[in-house]
């Protein structure tokens, strides 16, 4: 059964991209109906079909095929495909208290979230989804309006960690555990224990199965270390100035489209890296940089100077620059 | 009342009865969620006098009754109570809600009168403390019985061989709103100062309760009112792909001065998307208004420029001195779902972008007064015929106003991205520009922002 179901999400997955690549909604659904008609488990449908297509779109605008354009509108209608998924879930009794779910203020991939929300209705909870980039005032409402059993947070940009942080401190003063998950956090926990997150969630299936063991109550986070918070505000508070000089002495072609992402992400990575205390971040964003290069036959080169570049414009940040000395590779990767 | 046990004011308890066994975790019968905090108390030495300021503190922290009983029934356990339960009354019925013990996220309701003659309700009329004794050799079942009105929370709690039973009455601003029960396990009587300290816990944490009581009930008034102005979820149409996005100038709010609608008018399909002046409550709630009058027009008009003039007609003569601007369109969509007309009226709008599937791009300019100042005005209705994958959006001035470092957002900028979404969907539109606007603002203070897309396209038939 497990292997017929295996191999049936294989050929979906085919239809799917293809239904993604032509921005056809309909024929999207009815893939995702049909394995739902079939018996599939919605978390197998969202898991197997929709966020194993979403990563090859990720990938595709990695490689330069798609445009930004192009990679929303495959997300559009993907989301249409996760709504239809979560109209079945939707049909499952309550049988466990409330989730709020929600997406860190400057996370703008709402598309994990909605996945989150629909695996946990499927999985009995009364769920309560707030949409792509909340605001902390947004949520807290909700977190005292709604006075859930759990809050679950998806955040796969490095530039929503600081407002994730900020959303673990509300969520814990109210004595609320929160369950994270995403891209920002990597492939262990590391970051989000440092954040102060009760749970972390490597997918769809780990959010359920967290969920389902969170303590009722947790306390207040204890602050994080007075420095790197002073210093990351700083450097939120001048991302714009900082990033527009960065951007004007690194020495990529001004017509290179992804320059000022590259640019960007790596003072993310900063901030990330600062929050956390895990240096990781930085070297995987030049790896991620080299790709982006690499696709648009750059001069790999650029990684380094990018690197030179920060560490100039960073040198009032010591924490930050002695991150960046540390951590950002001195040559470009083979 | 069984005549096993004593029943005593809490300044008799005899001295010594502190003495602990060591094991008595053993006897929980149950896993307290742990919260591993590193800083696990010393049980053994009795309870700290900070427990009531740390209790206050996390009470404090939430506003949400439920989870602020939570955080009372956590904080005493175990540093204070083997088990504890609280009680709420509700002033309306006079039911009580309890809430504690092993599942402390569920809640058993009972009846008042199941606690006529029981310690219980004399806590709850008086607010006063009161430490009810069980002898050993009891099973503790039934003597638990005068505190604890529920079968299973009894059993439970006569899992520990209760030997002291507290009952503190909550009471704050002059009112008992219920009461705190806390029962210690064999050889873990309650001492006088521990009753004293757990009279001054109970204390603060009613002041808790009862702001988070007050809380909640204001709070359902607003959700209430605030659910019948937030816009409705899309409806399905056929041959046509809508999506719609909407951020208050107000984050905490659901509700501005913006709004919009689709709804079917027999077998033909209205949009309305509009813009009150004024943001907040005030301005939402004369959209409840606004949206109504439309749909109350709409079942003998359905032409949008002579239903914007009937619209108007209503709101002109109304009392309030306030305007509103409007776009209205009718769909109608062709049976093979391959193109759609849309009628346009507009009243003192931004006229909707057009964007079509091959990437052109313009706003129509269609002319029109604000409605709501001068009674009678005609308001001319332009057609556009959509083709598959052709976009119309409609947006509120929010989105051309949006402030940020170098200036407004404006048109431009708002028509630049639009080619770019050329055939994309509504949702990818309505995505799209939700995220260039917000991050343009990069963190300033906006007006109500509202976006419906409509598109002509497949029936994608998720928007339910």
């Amino acid at each position: 059964m497990a292997e017929l179901t295996a191999r049936r999400l294989d050929e979906s997955l085919a239809a799917f991209e293809l239904a993604l690549a032509g921005v056809n909604s309909t024929a999207a659904v009815e893939v995702v109906e049909g394995l739902l008609a079939d018996g599939v488990e919605p978390v197998d449908v969202l898991t197997g079909v929709i966020a194993a297509a979403q990563r090859n779109v990720g990938a595709r605008w990695q490689r330069g095929d798609w445009s930004v354009a192009e990679e929303h509108a495959a997300t559009g209608v993907a989301a249409a495909a996760t709504e239809a998924v979560a109209r079945r879930a939707r049909l499952t009794p309550i049988t466990r208290g409330k989730v709020l779910v929600a997406c860190a203020e400057r996370e703008w991939h709402a598309l994990p979230a909605m996945i989150i929300d629909c695996v946990l209705r499927a999985d009995g909870w009364d769920t309560t989804m707030l949409g792509a980039s909340t605001p902390p005032l947004r949520l807290g409402q909700y977190l005292q309006d709604l006075g859930p059993d759990a809050l679950a947070v998806s955040c796969s940009m490095l530039g929503a960690l600081p407002t994730t942080r900020r959303f673990i401190e509300a969520s814990t003063t109210a004595g609320i555990p929160i369950v994270v998950g995403g891209a920002a956090f990597g492939t262990d926990d590391v970051r989000a224990r440092a954040l102060g997150a009760t749970a972390w969630a490597q997918d769809a299936a780990s959010a359920v199965e967290a969920a389902r063991n969170l303590p009722t109550v947790v306390q207040v986070v204890p602050p994080l270390p007075d420095e790197a918070v002073a210093e990351q505000a700083a450097l939120e508070l001048s991302h714009r100035e900082l990033a527009a000089r960065v951007l004007a002495d690194w020495r990529a072609d001004p017509d290179l489209e992804i320059a000022e992402d590259a640019v960007t992400q790596t003072l993310h990575a900063v901030w990330a890296a600062l929050l956390t205390g895990d240096p990781r971040p930085i070297p995987q964003t030049a790896e991620w940089i080299s790709a982006l290069l690499a696709a648009r036959g750059a001069d790999p080169e650029l990684i380094a100077d990018l690197g030179l570049q920060l560490r100039i414009h960073l040198r009032d940040y010591p924490l930050a620059h002695s991150l960046l000395t540390t951590s950002w590779p001195t040559s470009a990767p083979l | 009342m069984t005549s096993e046990e004593t029943q005593r004011p809490y300044s008799e308890a005899p001295g010594g009865a502190a003495a602990v066994s060591g094991d008595y975790q053993a006897d929980l019968g149950f896993a307290w969620p742990s919260m591993d905090t590193g800083t696990e108390p010393l049980i053994e030495a009795g309870p700290r006098a900070e427990i009531v300021e740390e209790v206050g503190l996390a009470m404090t922290g939430s506003l949400n009754l439920r989870r602020c009983v939570l955080q009372l029934l956590t904080g005493v356990q175990p540093e204070i109570a083997d088990w504890a339960m609280v009680v709420l009354t509700n002033p309306r019925t006079g039911g009580l809600t309890l809430l504690g013990g092993e599942d402390p996220s569920a809640a058993t309701k009972v009846s008042r009168r199941s606690v006529a003659g029981q310690a219980l309700e004399r806590i709850l009329a008086s607010g006063r403390t009161e430490l009810l004794q069980v002898t050993l050799d009891d099973d503790g079942a039934d003597g638990l019985a005068t505190m604890v009105p529920s079968r299973t929370l009894r059993d439970q709690a006569a899992k520990l061989r209760p030997v002291d039973v507290l009952g503190l009455g909550l009471t704050a601003r002059g009112a008992t709103l219920g009461a705190l029960v806390m029962v210690r396990g064999q050889g873990r009587g309650f001492t006088e100062a521990d009753v004293a300290l757990a009279e001054k816990l109970a204390a603060r944490a009613s002041l808790a309760l009862d702001s988070a009581r007050l809380y909640e009930q204001r709070s359902r008034v607003a959700a209430a009112l605030q659910a019948s102005l937030v816009p409705g979820a899309l409806p399905v149409v056929p041959g046509a792909d809508l999506a719609a996005r909407y951020r208050p100038a107000i984050e905490q709010l659901d509700i501005g001065g913006d709004f919009y609608d689709v709804f079917a008018a027999g077998d033909e399909w209205l949009a309305v998307l509009g813009d009150v002046c004024g943001k907040g409550v005030d301005a939402a709630v004369l959209t409840g208004r606004a949206r109504q009058s439309i749909r109350t027009a709409a079942h003998f008009e359905r032409q949008p420029g002579a239903l914007l003039s009937a619209f108007n007609t209503v709101f002109a003569s109304d009392a309030s001195d306030r305007f509103i601007t409007l776009v209205c369109l009718r769909l109608r969509p062709a049976d093979d779902g391959r193109s759609m007309d849309v009628e346009i009226a507009v009243a003192g709008h931004s006229g909707p972008v057009l964007v079509r599937a091959d990437g052109r791009v313009e706003q129509l300019e269609i002319g029109g007064t604000v409605a709501g100042v001068i009674p009678d005005v005609d308001y001319p209705t332009r057609t556009v015929r959509l083709e598959h994958g052709d976009a119309l959006l409609l947006f509120t001035d929010g989105v051309e106003e949006a402030r940020g470092d170098d200036g407004f957002y404006g048109l431009d900028r708002l028509l630049r991205l639009l080619s770019e979404y050329a055939g994309a969907g509504s949702d990818a539109i309505c995505a799209a520009v939700e995220q260039d606007v917000v991050e343009h603002l990069d963190g300033r203070s906006h007006d109500d922002i509202a976006l419906l897309a409509i598109s002509c396209g497949g029936v994608s038939g998720w928007q339910s």
